[in-house]
Order: structure tokens, then C-alpha cells, then sequence
């Protein structure tokens, strides 16, 4: 049986020039936000526990709670908002077809009858507002002629509805029925973020002119602006009010986070300034906010969330981050407590610990994009996109100054001979290189299309697998290698070779859903019949005794076969990763971590039956 | 060579072989075999009544086909023993084409002659005809 132990969760996509929304539930203290197609609930407290709803067919934009919690809608760049509960498994309400065009902002009315959606669509659709259970609408909204970055709903009677967007101007809305009533042209930028006070009696909007303009909430009108001593220095992305109504903060492209107290006379003035601590670059621009109950919670461009208390600001935040996009491998370091090293393609290497979470990034000297990844305990060996093998020698958290080498051609996969780490076996389309260190030892040009390689923790014997399904076993002597065996069963091209831990064994992995474990020894199938998946399977990894093989594959699944046992004795995880699982390693013979699509890292307790 | 598809003959035995599990309960499994030569469909191997699942899967050839019948015992939800009869085309993916053409052009006109099957299961794999697969269609 296998039980989630614990998630590593992905953190908000984000884009430049663009603020992204994220929302909460001060009841439950959980966050909300959305990464690729998925929605990701958050909870502060318990920062390993988290919920994903993947049911959204194209990318999701914004998510939001009812005000009674109980439901939560959640939208798409394709204008789709679905409305489904939070407890009871997700299950779906109702899904409405709203905008033509994607759909940016997200409001729920106070009573949770209605829902405004805003975003960008052709001609009227720029805005809509309709009762959340029947789908009618509720006003017409015009006066916007482009994408409507931001809308808001007055949380008191008598309700109004305000918009903003990128054609400069802030739009007033009464109703329902709700219908146009003015505008305002204050700002000379795209206007990013509006937001009512709790208290419904002000509203402010904050644009990438650098201002941030305070109107009055029944009549519409400009009352105040926040100072702009001491202002931003950069776009402001978003703002969100104390649960008080007395503060704003707010968040900019100057990669900082502005508390602004709102007087009387509802002028802002900046009360203090919060930097994010990072090593300044175009990954540490703020581009979201949230203030709940205590805590102040900020995004930066980058992906990371930081946590703020509000009643104690000089505390240092508590930095969440993780991956955005599809993680493409994963290493387990043999330290206490076990450290985990992910990678994805976009050349970001996250270190995790296990029973704490997120660790910490490496940071390389070079960001290039990594495809294939191997870790010892003091080497980084990596390969992208381009003719290149980095290594890096890896100090605690630090990652020391990486060398190249061009290799002439691009690294399909690429493998570590554990215990002679010098020793790296790197295949590429037609062939495979050895290197040891960073010098090129051979190139040996195979003949056959090469797909997979391993190469023994000992450096004596590689394995190659072809497109055709085959599996080359060479022994290394010197420079060269000297073809030993050919053993054919795979019916489609081989994707993944792995040695078991003893060397006693191998497995191997085809995309024809198959997996297979060999003998080192005589070469015979140990076990066959491994064909429970339904996709090309991943990867493969082995148990650190060697009892167990647990495979990952595109259908979503993890699969664990025991050795001893006949293929169909296996315990699946089904849904491990929504789109895919592509990194896949033992921690401890009961412990599974595997990596996906959604950017997600989950830890599995496997017991045998 | 004579159209496969109509023609093929039934061997007697396999019929009161079928009859002896369906009515005696004698036989655990019956294994078919379709004879090119004589174009005929012939047992090949009867299972005892105390033989298992895996024995039976055992005895299915990995890359030829076969028409087998199992009488699979289970008990309900509401705690009734029952018993279902399957009838499974084993059709391995590693078998030969022309193998798994003949028995897919006979298997219809041989069902025929087997009256009292109550679920039909084709395999291409084992993992299609694993004991879970049995359990979900006995329902």
C-alpha cells in the first residue's frame, strides 16, 4: 500500500510585466494560487500539506473562495470558470463558459450570489457579472476597450463594481443590474490591481505609473492618492488591505513590499518597506500580495512566497519556493537527513529536506537549461539543450565554480559511475562519449540510434539501449568499449537503464509501457510481464536493497514491483502526477519521492503487502 | 488454405468437457487449441478443481494463442458465494499474425458451442487477464 506522506508543492507561474492575484481564506488560513493547470491550496501553517485541483483543460489564471468557504471558482486563459467545493473531493458545481478570451480577475459578492469575472475578450466581453448558481447575467459592462486587469466587488451594501485595465481607466459600476456610472483617468499606465477596503467605504487602484489613487467606495470618486515620497520605483503589481481597513501594502517591480498607513484624510503614507531578501536580480521583482489575518504573504517573479507576520514586521519572512515548471529529474543525496536535489528545464536546481520542505536554490555561476542530471555526494554533473557537460563540485549549499566541456554533440542521457564518480557516460543520437573528469576520453560512434545508458557504479560495464529496443552490454576497458552482449525483448525504444544497487541486477524501460528486470550475471529476464502502465514509462528507480523497482510514466502513474514477487503483486499510485511523472528515486526502502508535470515534489510511504 | 473463418471444426471433447464443468463442476480450467492441420478446435489441458489462478495463467503459452474457459469462485458483497464462467481469448501481442487471425476469425462460431459462458475477456498481455481484471468484470 502506498500513502502521500509528503508534497513539495509548485509555486504560482508567473510572467514578466504582469502582477499575478493570489486569495485566501482567513478561516482556514490557506492560500490559493494556480500553477499550469492545476489550482494549488495552501495551507500557512502546514506548509507540507497541500491540495491540487487539476481539473481545468487549459491553463488557470485565478482561483478564489466563497466568502462562506465553502466553494471555491477557479478560471482559465480559455474564459472557463468552474465552481467546485472544497471539501467532498473537489467535486464540481458548475462551469461557465464567461469571456472569450482569458480570463485575469475573479470576484465573489459578499452574499455569494454573484461572481464578476474580468479579462480580455472581443468587443463587449470584457467583463461580466452573473449569479453563481444559474449562470444569468447580472449588469452590462461597458467602458473598457482593452484587457481588464483587475475587478473588485464593495463588500457592503449598496453593491457596486469597480474594473480596471490596461486602456488607464478605473471604471464605476452600480447595480445590480449593474450599469456604467463613471470613470476616471488618473493614471497614466496600465492599471494593475483595485481593490475595496474590508470596511467598504474606500477603494484603491495601483498601476505601473508608479501611483496608487484612493477613492471613495459609494460614490466613486477621487479622494486621495498615496504619497509619493519614498513611493515605488517601479510598477506596482498588486495591493491588499489589513483586515482593519487602516493599511495597505503593496508590491512592485522595485522588488520591495510598501506598508502604507491610510489617514484620515486619505492620504497613504509609507509606514515601512519591506525588501525581499535575494540576490537581486529580475527573479526577485514582487508581483503578488496578500494580506490575511497576520500574515502579509508577497511573490516575486521568481517563484518564491514569502511570509511576513504583520504585527512583527522586523521577524525575517519565511521564504516558501519550489519549481514552476516541469521537473525533469531528481537526485537523493546519501547525507542525514536525506537530501533531495531537483531539477527542471528552465535550469532551476532545488535542494529539499525531507520532513522540513524547501531548502534552498542552488545557484550555479551559469544558468543554462538543464535535461540530464546526476548527483554524488560533492558533484553536480548536468547537460541542456546545447553541445555542453557542465560539472560542479558541490559544497553544502554552495555550488562551486562549474566546468564544461563541448562534447559535439547534444547529451541524449547521461550517467555516473557512483563509485568512481570521475567516470561519466554521456550518449547522444548516434553514439555515446566517456569522460573522466572533464576530458573526453572517447567518442565511439555505435551505428544505432541510442536512446538510454548506464554505466556500472564500479565504471566496468556500460549498457546502451537503442531506439530499435535493444540492449547493448559493453565492458569498459581503458578507453574503448568492447561489445559483450545483445539482448532483445523490449518491443519499443528503450528510455530508461538503471543498475541495482548491488549491481546484481538491472532494469530496464521502454516506451512501449514495458519494464524488465535482467541478471547482471547470465543476462536472463528475471522478471517480465512488468506491463502495467499505459504509457511510456519515465524512469526507473531501484530500492537501496535492491528488493524493490518502482517505475514512473507518462499515464500518471507510479508503480512498484517487487522483485521476489510476480509482476502482479505491485502496488500502483495512481494520479501521481498530473500530466506525467519524470523523476523517480528511493529515499529509504519505504520511501518513494517522485516528480512530475504540475512542478510537484510527493513523497510516498510504501509498505509491502 | 481453407478460409479459416467458417469451417473450423469442434471437436466433441471440447464440448463434454464443458459440460462436465459447467454441470459437475469437475474441471477448474479448460484449455483450447486450435489444430491447423485438422482444422480443428481440440482441449489441450483441463485443470483440476483445487488448481489455482495462477496455474491456470501458468499454463497459457506466452507467445501463442489459446481459447481457455475458467470457473472463477467468489464471494459477494452481501457475503453469497458465487461462481462465474469466463471465456478468454488469450491473444498475446508477441504471438504471430497469422496465429491471432485464425483464432479471431474461429472464436465466434466456437463461443457458440459453449452455452452457459457468462463473461468474455480477450487478453493481449497478462496484465489484461490478471486476477484484479477477473474480480471488476465478475462484479
Amino acid at each position: 500500500m502506498a500513502q502521500l506522506a509528503e508534497t513539495y508543492a509548485c509555486v504560482p507561474s508567473t510572467e514578466r510585466g504582469r502582477g499575478i492575484l493570489i486569495s485566501g481564506d482567513p478561516k482556514s488560513n490557506s492560500i490559493l494560487y494556480c500553477n499550469g493547470r492545476s489550482v494549488i491550496i495552501r495551507y500557512l501553517d502546514r506548509p507540507l500539506e497541500v491540495q491540487v485541483y487539476g481539473e481545468h483543460a487549459y491553463p488557470a489564471t485565478v482561483a478564489r473562495y466563497s466568502p462562506n468557504g465553502e466553494w471555491i471558482a477557479s478560471a482559465d486563459v480559455s474564459g472557463t470558470v468552474r465552481i467546485w467545493g472544497t471539501h467532498n473531493d473537489f467535486v464540481l458545481k458548475k462551469e461557465f463558459r464567461v469571456l472569450s478570451g482569458r480570463i485575469d480577475d475573479l470576484q465573489w459578492s459578499p452574499d455569494g450570489e454573484r461572481i464578476v469575472a474580468s479579462g480580455e475578450g472581443k468587443g463587449k466581453s470584457l467583463v461580466r457579472a452573473f449569479m453563481w448558481d444559474s449562470g444569468t447575467n447580472v449588469g452590462e459592462f461597458d467602458g473598457h476597450s482593452r484587457r481588464v486587469l483587475s475587478c473588485a466587488f464593495k463588500p457592503t451594501r449598496p453593491f457596486r463594481i469597480v474594473t480596471c485595465g490596461e486602456d488607464f481607466l478605473v471604471n464605476f459600476y452600480e447595480g445590480p443590474p449593474f450599469k456604467f456610472k463613471l470613470s476616471h483617468r488618473d493614471h497614466s499606465n496600465f492599471v494593475n490591481c483595485i481593490r475595496f477596503s474590508p470596511d467598504g467605504k474606500r477603494f484603491i487602484s495601483v498601476s505601473s505609473d508608479k501611483k496608487g489613487i484612493l477613492y471613495d467606495a459609494k460614490t466613486g470618486d477621487k479622494i486621495g492618492e498615496l504619497s509619493s515620497e519614498d513611493g515605488h520605483k517601479g510598477s506596482i503589481y498588486a495591493v491588499s488591505w489589513s483586515p482593519d481597513s487602516r493599511k495597505v501594502v503593496t508590491v512592485s517591480a522595485d522588488k520591495s513590499a510598501k506598508l502604507w498607513e491610510i489617514s484620515d484624510d486619505n492620504n497613504g503614507t509609507v509606514k515601512r518597506t519591506l525588501t525581499c531578501p535575494g540576490s537581486g536580480g529580475v527573479d526577485d521583482m514582487l508581483v503578488g500580495c496578500l494580506w490575511q489575518n497576520d500574515h502579509i504573504v508577497t511573490v516575486s517573479l521568481g517563484g518564491s512566497i514569502f511570509l511576513y507576520s504583520a504585527s512583527d514586521l522586523d521577524k525575517a519572512p519565511l521564504e516558501l519556493s519550489g519549481h514552476m515548471k516541469n521537473i525533469n529529474s531528481i537526485s537523493v543525496l546519501k547525507s542525514d537527513p536525506k537530501v533531495i536535489l531537483s531539477t527542471s528545464y528552465d535550469g532551476l536546481i532545488v535542494k529539499w529536506v525531507q520532513g522540513i520542505g524547501y531548502s534552498g536554490k542552488l545557484e550555479r555561476g551559469v544558468n543554462s537549461q538543464i535535461k540530464c542530471f546526476a548527483a554524488v555526494e560533492e558533484e553536480i554533473v548536468s547537460s541542456g539543450f546545447d553541445n555542453k557537460v557542465w560539472r560542479y563540485s558541490l559544497h553544502g549549499d554552495q555550488c562551486g565554480d562549474g566546468d564544461c566541456i563541448d562534447i559535439g554533440n547534444q547529451p541524449k542521457d547521461l550517467s555516473l559511475a557512483r563509485l568512481s564518480s570521475e567516470l561519466a557516460l554521456v550518449s547522444f543520437d548516434t553514439g555515446v562519449t566517456l569522460l573522466r573528469g572533464t576530458k573526453i576520453v572517447s567518442t565511439i560512434d555505435l551505428g544505432f540510434t541510442v536512446t538510454a545508458c548506464t554505466i556500472a557504479p564500479n565504471g566496468t560495464e556500460a549498457i546502451v539501449g537503442g531506439q530499435d529496443g535493444k540492449l547493448h552490454i559493453y565492458s569498459v576497458t581503458g578507453d574503448t568499449l568492447q561489445e559483450e552482449a545483445v539482448l532483445e525483448k523490449h518491443r519499443g525504444a528503450i528510455t530508461v537503464i538503471r543498475y541495482s544497487p548491488d549491481v546484481s541486477m538491472f532494469a530496464s524501460a521502454d516506451a512501449n509501457r514495458e519494464a524488465v528486470v535482467w541478471d547482471c550475471a547470465t543476462r536472463e529476464v528475471k522478471l517480465k510481464n512488468m506491463l502495467y502502465h499505459t504509457a511510456r514509462i519515465n524512469c526507473l528507480a531501484w530500492s537501496p536493497n535492491g528488493s524493490m523497482v518502482a517505475t514512473g510514466s507518462l499515464d500518471t502513474c507510479v508503480i512498484v514491483y517487487e522483485v521476489d514477487k510476480p509482476a502482479s503483486s505491485r502496488i500502483t499510485i495512481k494520479g501521481a502526477h498530473l500530466g506525467g511523472v519524470y523523476g523517480l528515486e528511493f529515499i529509504d526502502d519505504q520511501t518513494v519521492v517522485s516528480s512530475g508535470e504540475d512542478a510537484c515534489i510527493r513523497l510516498w510511504n510504501v509498505t509491502p503487502k | 488454405m481453407a478460409n479459416a473463418a467458417s469451417g473450423m471444426a469442434v471437436h466433441d471433447e471440447c464440448k463434454l468437457r464443458f459440460l462436465e464443468l459447467k454441470a459437475k463442476r469437475t474441471h477448474r480450467f479448460i484449455i483450447f487449441k486450435i489444430e491447423e492441420k485438422q482444422k480443428q478446435v481440440v482441449v489441450e489441458k483441463v485443470g483440476e478443481p483445487t488448481q489455482t489462478y495462477e496455474d491456470f495463467a501458468a499454463s497459457l503459452p506466452a507467445d501463442e494463442c489459446r481459447y481457455a474457459v475458467y470457473d472463477f469462485d467468489f464471494v459477494t458483497a452481501e457475503n453469497c458465494q458465487k461462481s462465474r464462467i469466463f471465456f478468454i481469448a488469450w491473444s498475446p501481442d508477441t504471438s504471430r499474425i497469422r496465429n491471432k487471425m485464425i483464432y479471431a476469425s474461429s472464436k465466434d462460431r466456437f463461443k457458440r458451442e459453449l452455452d452457459g459462458i457468462q463473461v468474455e475477456l480477450q487478453a493481449t498481455d497478462p496484465t489484461e487477464m490478471g486476477l484484479d481484471v477477473i474480480k471488476s468484470r465478475a462484479n
